[in-house]
């Protein structure tokens, strides 16, 4: 199966890529020295992905080639630094488990896609070199938000380890739920001291998609069509939101026209879709040492994503195991091997690349710039990435 | 929040009829020392009282949390918790049976001192067509988001270590699902309530209430990790500590929003100071009062408990030295059991009761003095008697 796939992604969307990011590249030293090399590891194993293989970028990045994380990471220096200085906590034990997850080991991929769209849309507003002060805070408070999320998600799904490391549940579900409460409380005082009230209605949406989100995941639609459309607005609640958004709050920040508000949105929300699917296709095909969490996890949790549904139209026979969460000892492994008999991850992969497509389109209406060309390549980065 | 309540108050609705004789006046603060003990039915009887003043209790941002399909879809889910220990339950009842009246007081303070403080002269031309009875109707949103917040803490503190559970409490499975359910219930009160904030269109409402949140959390974690030691002794942590962790815990969300109520108006610093001062000291005094209950009642059932933790232990600790508070505690054990009966006596005859009602007193006198500077008015008297309420002992 997986080799049938290999042809025919040659044959519909890989092209060799003049300028693709690996070790060779100039430019890549650092995380990213590693990044390229994980990536070089995952091209080695059989199911995974291509490097660069978005077919549009090559034609419209006319700028010279330049590392997004490296770019993006110019304006991040002190980022964890930061947000610890925002939580403010006389506890020790309290600040303790608060900074656990800011300990400069995250991709802080949001906050790189933060930096690069507020200087995008400087750039497009009045040429302007400069960020402001503020929008660099909304890379903080993204990357809070974000983490204040993954601690409640990681209670709720009573989940031992993430990013290579056990999960603040072994302090115990009382203390990191309010671990949790305390991250989110201290997003909202920066938030707040920014001073703009658009700014925050912005945000704030963002936090009630995330509590809407994890409410869809808890419920299931009998209807394939309706399940479908569930998981996308599910996937767009839980991850793509906070990234639409917070592009959106930069933006507004630096530029005062509308349509770029909206380009920063869309950008956002597309490469955000795009990224989960791409993580629930690695839940599928990433062992758990590259994921620093344990892989199949969706399943045990009950929860069907793209790739499963789009197995479950090969094989019928999964129908009932959705319905039933998964939950007949079994279930899980049968799933699993459904799903990579099917073209599930391919399909998968395949609607994740549209999402980024689309993304480009929207990016690409800005004014060029080096930051521009950044979030296009991150968004290819998006698709190849293996952890 | 939950609908009984609701419906309970819906009559309420609009009506701001002439409210009865205030039962006390400000005259004298000795007046009001050595009267008889809070009794409930007094209690009651301020509280309805001052719901009367303010119109209607709240606005319907609880009504319409409470009909979206999420939370209805948990209210199916809780049933099948039934029959476990968990937590969670509990504070569901607590929600529908609010025995105590007490359920929304930071919500009614809020609006008291709301309509204490009146417009301000600086926009008393531009807003005055959305004052119902006396309130803005952003003071009134302000209102609920305060006992959103406060409803969703009491939900996040009843989550339970897994790894310490009892059999008794229930399936493994089952406790989990409570954990689940309990977190996503407060989220979700959390997310109505940024909601509600930025709806506010305020920035430094948004901080101040924001930043409330962050105190309440570090106090409610602080409570959390005193109460996970009943039966062990407690740290010796003084009257100081005690009352800056009880200011986390209980007074910092009242405080901070009587001052955003006034931000709200466009009052100046100095009301703002005020009313944060009457909402901290309230409640103190209130909290105060509470911890006193079991060592002031004259029925006490000997198998009730009392928090180690309170304000009479802690001072009565204090007085002692640890030695021989140490001492006490282990007289009063028995076969690992602490007899609760035995220590409350001890703690009676020693003077940590007298010291917390002397405090108590402290913290109402402070409160009372805070609204000096508000004029006269059927709010302000209704704030005062609050304070009257949480300060009588016998």
């Amino acid at each position: 199966m997986a080799s049938c796939w290999w042809r025919w992604r040659r044959g519909c969307f890989w092209r060799p890529a003049a300028r693709s990011p690996g070790p060779g590249s100039p430019g890549h030293a650092g995380p990213s020295g590693q990044r390229a090399a994980a990536a070089a590891v995952a091209r080695a194993q059989f199911h995974h992905m291509t490097p660069a293989l978005c077919c549009c970028s090559k034609t419209r990045s006319g700028e010279k080639y330049t590392d997004p994380f490296k770019l993006g990471w110019r304006d991040l220096k002190g980022l964890y630094e930061d947000i610890r200085k925002e939580l403010f906590i006389s506890t020790t034990e309290l600040k303790e488990m608060s900074e656990y997850y800011f300990d400069g080991k995250g991709k802080a991929f949001r906050p790189i896609i933060v930096v690069l769209m507020a200087r995008a849309c400087n750039i497009h507003h009045n040429n302007s070199r400069d960020m402001q002060a503020s929008q660099r805070t909304i890379a903080l408070i993204a990357e809070m938000i974000h983490t204040a999320s993954l601690v409640h998600d990681d209670v709720i799904d009573d989940a031992s380890s993430r990013r290579g490391k056990h999960t603040v549940n072994i302090w115990g579900e009382k203390k990191a739920v309010l671990a949790g409460d305390l991250i989110l409380s201290a997003a909202s005082i920066a938030l707040a001291r920014i001073g703009n009230t658009t700014v925050i209605s912005i945000l704030t949406q963002v936090i009630e998609d995330l509590v809407r989100g994890e409410f869809l995941q808890l419920g299931s639609k009998e209807n394939e069509n309706e399940r479908f459309a569930h998981y996308l607005e599910k996937t767009f609640k839980k991850t793509a939101s906070l990234i639409a958004n917070s592009c959106k709050a930069v933006s507004v920040l630096g530029c005062p026209d509308p349509a770029v508000h909206e380009i920063a949105y869309q950008y956002g929300k597309n490469v955000g879709i795009a990224f989960q699917l791409i993580d629930d296709v690695l839940d599928f095909t990433s062992c758990s040492d590259q994921m620093g969490k344990p892989t199949s996890a969706d399943l045990k949790l009950g929860l069907a994503t793209g790739p499963v549904l789009f197995a479950c139209q090969q094989f019928p026979e999964m129908n009932a195991m959705i319905m039933r969460r998964f939950s007949l000892p079994g279930d899980v492994d049968r799933a699993r091997q459904y799903v990579l008999q099917s073209d599930g991850v391919q399909q998968t992969t395949y609607l994740a690349q549209r999402y980024c497509h689309e993304a480009i389109r929207e990016i690409s209406k800005l004014r060029p710039s080096p930051e521009r060309e950044a979030l296009i390549q991150l968004s290819e980065i998006v698709l190849t990435r293996d952890k | 929040m939950s609908l009984r309540q609701l419906l309970k108050r819906l009559p309420y609705f609009g009506a701001s009829g002439p409210p009865r004789r205030p039962l006390d006046t400000i005259s004298s603060v000795v007046s009001w020392r050595g009267q008889s003990s809070r009794s409930p039915a007094h209690w009651n009887q301020v509280v309805s009282e001052a719901e009367k003043i303010v119109g209607y209790p709240t606005s319907f941002m609880s009504l319409r949390c409470l009909l979206s399909d999420e939370l209805s879809n948990i209210a199916m889910q809780v049933r099948k918790l039934v029959g476990t220990q968990h937590p969670l339950l509990t504070t569901a009842r607590g929600l529908v049976h609010d025995s105590q009246h007490n359920l929304q007081l930071r919500g009614l303070v809020v609006l008291l001192i709301s309509k204490a403080a009146g417009p301000s002269s600086v926009n008393a031309s531009c807003q005055n067509y959305d004052m119902v009875s006396g309130i803005y109707s952003c003071q009134r949103s302000l209102a609920e988001i305060t006992e959103l917040i406060h409803t969703a803490l009491l939900v996040h503190r009843g989550i339970v270590n897994l790894n310490e559970l009892q059999s008794s409490d229930g399936p493994l499975k089952d406790m989990q699902f409570g954990n689940k359910i309990a977190i996503l219930s407060g989220d979700f009160l959390l997310a109505n309530a940024c909601n509600g904030l930025a709806l506010l269109q305020n920035t430094k409402v948004v901080e101040l209430l924001a930043s409330a949140l962050m105190d309440l959390v570090q106090g409610v974690y602080h409570e959390n990790s005193t109460s996970a030691k009943e039966n062990r002794i407690t740290d010796d942590i003084g009257i100081s500590t005690w009352k800056e962790q009880t200011f986390l815990s209980h007074g910092a969300l009242l405080a901070k929003s009587c001052q955003a109520a006034m931000e709200l108006a466009k009052h100046d610093a100095e009301v703002q100071d005020m009313a944060f001062q009457y909402g901290k000291h309230m409640a103190m005094s209130h909290k105060i009062n509470s911890d006193l209950q079991p060592f002031i009642k004259e029925k006490t059932s000997d198998s009730l408990t009392f928090n180690l933790n309170s304000a009479p232990v802690v001072l009565h600790q204090e007085f002692l030295g640890r030695d021989l508070w140490i001492k006490q505690i282990r007289k009063a054990q028995e076969k690992g059991k602490l007899d609760y009966a035995k220590l409350r006596e001890t703690i009676k005859a020693g003077k940590g009761v007298t010291s917390a009602i002397d405090l108590c007193r402290y913290h109402g006198n402070k409160a009372l003095e805070a609204l000096e500077s508000f004029p006269p008015s059927e709010a302000r008297t209704a704030l005062e008697n609050i304070v009257f309420a949480v300060t009588r002992f016998s």
